[in-house]
């Protein structure tokens, strides 16, 4: 393939880089989307679930072809011990909100419709740098190859190489990433709806808070595939690296839960995956654009986790049609200096769907708070415990009962202060 | 299939296709980690790439390219981990992910 006369280079066929080659190939733009892994999803890894609202936007009615392991009815979330576990669960009446899935697939399956728009995809391509020319980005280097273009799109993750190259990110803080390790624990598709009480091609969707991380910063989730269960845990990169406590050995607690114990019984564990996650937010970027580049997706902080709903690709996909939109409004004036391509930050405060991006932005700081992975799980559970238990030694009334665990665990005082920041947060 | 399943990180990493680079991608110089205190990278590292046997020692050929090691090892180790990704088409590659 020729390398000459692309107009844009998209950098990275993840969920950011193929919303964004697509959007621009629709409207013929001359686009090359570049790809390090073997194919689409090879490097690609996250929980296991996807928010359906942005393929809608991006392809209409043929969305539905996607590769949806299962539609989520069941959310829930569990705060445990290391011996009991107290679960909230929610049946959703709309479980086409959203869906499990296998990024090998997805990925590709999305990449495929951006070549099939007019995209031109490269794999096995790694971009080791810009063409920079003044403060002007024109291009991408891959190897050998030097390939000028009027704009740039930096889809190429949380290691944020590109956003570094052009000076927009320094190296990120240790509290601003944490660690997901997930196993793929394969069970016939039967079993998991019997031990989730799922009807066929519906799926669950599950968080954890408590033991399993051992106090530190993060949690347990558990998402259903068809035949198989997404099993992970989350732990913040600060935490994770001074308490001494290896990465991988966060999942081997969760494992070892009754409650997980029993929905993963007679499984098979078929992969081990790993992700860094960058928990900033938008911030993370001094701004996500410079002359003749965007950078949109997990490179430029572009996903949210609000404490209850972990959104990595929806996000990703919305703010990459969102840098698309930008570069055609900086095709059609043909300026892509920076003053144009600043429209990108006005479309991610405006867009409906980023914008939660900036409704959430105190939640990282609030989740930093250790109370919320050891004294309050403990505390949940104890009152539980104290409240469905008549063992003859006689009851309190609940609010009685919940006064009394919680003292010695934490003060009135912090508890109604994390509550009323609690609720100004989420 | 067995009931109980006992899966430590070399299983887990046996289920992981590794396309080795002939060239080196993360570099460390070594020296600096001797006096490094906390050595982050031996615990955020999913894949233990790097271990401690009187000095450091790593294996890239289990790196799942998180890029974890190099933010930790910058901004609280000893910052001599240099990182890039490998080659296009090398390192690891997930079926599921």
């Amino acid at each position: 393939m020729s390398l000459e006369g692309f107009e844009v280079a998209v950098v990275g066929a993840g969920p950011a880089g193929s919303a964004a080659a697509l959007t621009l190939a629709k409207e013929g733009v001359q686009v090359l989307l570049v790809e390090r892994g073997t194919f689409p999803g090879a490097k690609n890894v996250f929980g296991g679930r996807i928010y359906s609202y942005p393929l809608k936007n991006l392809l209409g009615e043929s969305w539905r072809e996607a590769p949806i392991e299962r539609f989520v009815r069941k959310e829930g979330i569990t705060f445990m011990t290391d011996d009991s576990a107290f679960s909230i669960e929610y049946e959703s009446r709309d479980p086409e909100g959203s869906f499990t899935a296998k990024r090998a697939k997805f990925d590709k399956w999305l990449a495929e419709k951006a070549e099939k728009a007019g995209a031109s995809l490269i794999t096995e391509s790694r971009v080791d740098d810009l063409i920079i020319d003044g403060n002007r980005v024109k291009g991408i280097v891959a190897g050998q190859d030097k390939i000028p273009t009027n704009a740039v799109i930096a889809c190429d993750g949380a290691t944020t190489g590109l956003a570094r190259k052009a000076g927009l990110v320094g190296m990120l803080e240790p509290y601003q990433i944490s660690m997901g390790t997930k196993d793929v624990i394969e069970l016939p598709s039967e079993v998991i709806e019997d031990r989730l009480g799922l009807d066929p091609e519906q799926g669950a969707a599950h968080v954890f808070v408590g033991s399993c991380s051992g106090g530190l910063r993060g949690g347990g989730f558990l998402y259903t595939n068809k035949d198989s269960i997404a099993l992970g845990m989350v732990v913040g990169g600060e935490d994770a690296s001074s308490n001494q406590t290896q990465a991988s050995s966060f999942i081997d607690r969760l494992r070892k839960h009754p409650k997980i114990k029993r929905l993963i019984k007679g499984g098979r564990t078929v992969e081990y995956d790993a992700h860094m996650i960058p928990e900033a937010g938008p911030k993370m970027l001094t701004r996500p654009y410079t002359s003749g580049m965007i950078v949109a997706g997990d490179a430029a902080g572009h996903l949210l986790n609000n404490g209850y709903t972990f959104r990595g690709v929806d996000i990703a996909i919305q703010s990459g049609i969102a840098a698309a939109q930008t570069v055609l409004d900086a095709r059609k004036r043909q300026d892509y200096s920076e003053n144009t391509l600043r429209g990108f930050q006005t479309r991610l405060r405006t867009d409906p769907a980023l914008k939660d991006m900036y409704t959430f932005n105190r939640v990282p700081a609030y989740l930093r708070k250790s109370r919320l992975y050891s004294i309050y799980p403990e505390l949940v559970c104890a009152a539980a415990e104290a409240i469905y238990r008549v063992d003859g030694t006689g009851k309190r009334k609940i609010f009685k009962e919940l006064r009394a665990q919680a003292k010695g665990r934490v003060s009135i005082f912090s508890l109604v202060r994390d509550m009323i920041g609690g609720a100004r947060t989420f | 299939m067995s009931t109980e399943e006992n899966v430590t990180l070399d299983k887990r990493l046996m289920l992981i296709n590794f396309a080795k680079d002939p060239e080196p991608f993360i570099v460390v110089d070594t020296d600096k980690c001797n006096s490094c205190k906390m050595k982050p990278c031996l615990y955020i590292c999913p894949a233990e790439v790097y271990s401690w046997q009187e000095k450091l020692n790593y294996n890239t050929e289990g790196c799942m390219e998180t890029g974890a090691c190099l933010v930790v090892c910058h901004k609280l180790g000893a910052a001599a981990i240099t990182w890039k990704y490998p080659s296009g088409g090398k390192g690891v590659a997930f079926k599921s992910g």
